[in-house]
């Protein structure tokens, strides 16, 4: 597989996750962990993190919970 | 709720039954053993939270939201931060999975320097989030129009500000609060930024509002927990006095103690 470089939280890695479930995985996000993810600003559902693929260029966000008023 | 503080009659907001009127936010305490007394002091049953970028060796915010858990509120995620409806729409749905909560407090900020909201954008975003089910708490300007529009389109509950978000500044246009009570009086409003004082909260509680929402007022005071009970007794008064019916003002002088049998009246 051939790297692309998608953004990840404002940050452009290069990465051969074909997934976006991938993409988390390879970059050490805890799964049991509270919290939930974007790409190109459009809300993706935990359920469809396995089948979502990537593609370049993607803007992948994701965020988890903190004090806010 | 954890400690007795009497808010009136239980009402109803968002689906939910609640005793206290008093909702706290979660930011710029001292530390998170302050924020739980602070929380426990207020006898609030109703906490913001926000939404940030994750990095994975951070453990995923997972013991910030495990201390909110163990206090036992409801949580009213916010959307702090956002600059379009777009952009406040996401983050709602990624709030409700988080959460697993349809409540939103729905934040589409205009201005940078005073935080003022964006209302047209919170009104498309609004009218959108009730279609999809939410239950939205709409941030907005004491503009009664907006009020209006807001509550038309389906909002649990319209909150405008008293003054600009951290301010402490109290109530800067009493009559336009007054008005849009009146007005509106069947939609569920609460007071949300720019409190500094319980005598804030007491003011616009006697208005008639429905609750009051304050974060930086406690959590920046000088002994936190303290505050947060004086803000709860602040809101109990000021509900109390609403549901008591205040007297009329006058325009003359009426002595309260009885005139007839003064002695050395004058008058005869």
């Amino acid at each position: 597989m051939t790297n692309f470089e998608v953004s990840l939280n404002g940050k452009r890695i290069a990465t051969q996750a074909a997934t976006l479930q991938a993409l988390l995985l390879e970059r050490g996000f805890d799964m049991k962990s509270a919290f939930a993810c974007a790409i190109n600003h459009g809300f993706v559902p935990r359920p469809q993190w396995p089948e979502r693929s990537l593609q370049g260029g993607d803007r992948i966000d994701v965020v988890t919970p903190i004090t806010g008023g | 709720m954890n400690n007795s503080i009497a808010h009136g009659s239980p009402w109803t907001v968002g689906g939910k039954t609640l005793s206290s009127r008093f909702f706290l936010g979660t930011s710029h305490y001292p530390s998170p053993q302050v924020l739980g007394d602070a929380v426990r002091a207020s006898g609030t049953e109703v906490l913001t939270v926000g939404l940030r970028r994750l990095q994975p060796e951070s453990g995923g915010g997972a013991s910030f939201w495990q201390r909110i858990q163990a206090l036992g509120c409801h949580v009213l995620p916010n959307t702090a931060g956002c600059h379009s409806a777009g952009e406040a729409i996401t983050l709602a749905q990624m709030a409700r999975e988080i959460f697993g909560t349809t409540w939103i407090k729905l934040e589409v900020i205009g201005d940078d320097y005073t935080l003022q909201p964006d209302t047209v954008a919170t009104l498309e975003a609004a009218t959108a989030l009730a279609k999809d089910g939410f239950d939205v708490f709409a941030y907005t300007t004491d503009d009664l129009v907006m009020a209006q529009r807001l509550h038309g389109a389906g909002c649990a509950a319209v909150m405008p500000w008293a003054a600009p978000i951290g301010t402490g500044r109290g109530p800067l246009n009493p009559f336009a609060l007054e008005t849009m009570r009146r007005r509106l009086p069947d939609a569920v409003l609460i007071v949300d930024a720019g409190l500094g004082r319980p005598s804030h909260a007491a003011q616009v509680m006697e208005l008639g509002f429905d609750a009051v929402l304050l974060n930086t007022a406690v959590a920046q005071a000088g002994d936190p927990v303290r505050m947060a009970r004086a803000f709860a007794d602040g809101v109990a008064a000021g509900r109390a006095a609403c549901e008591s019916t205040p007297m009329p003002e006058r325009a003359a002088a009426q002595a309260s103690t009885a005139t007839v049998g003064m002695p050395f009246w004058h008058g005869a």
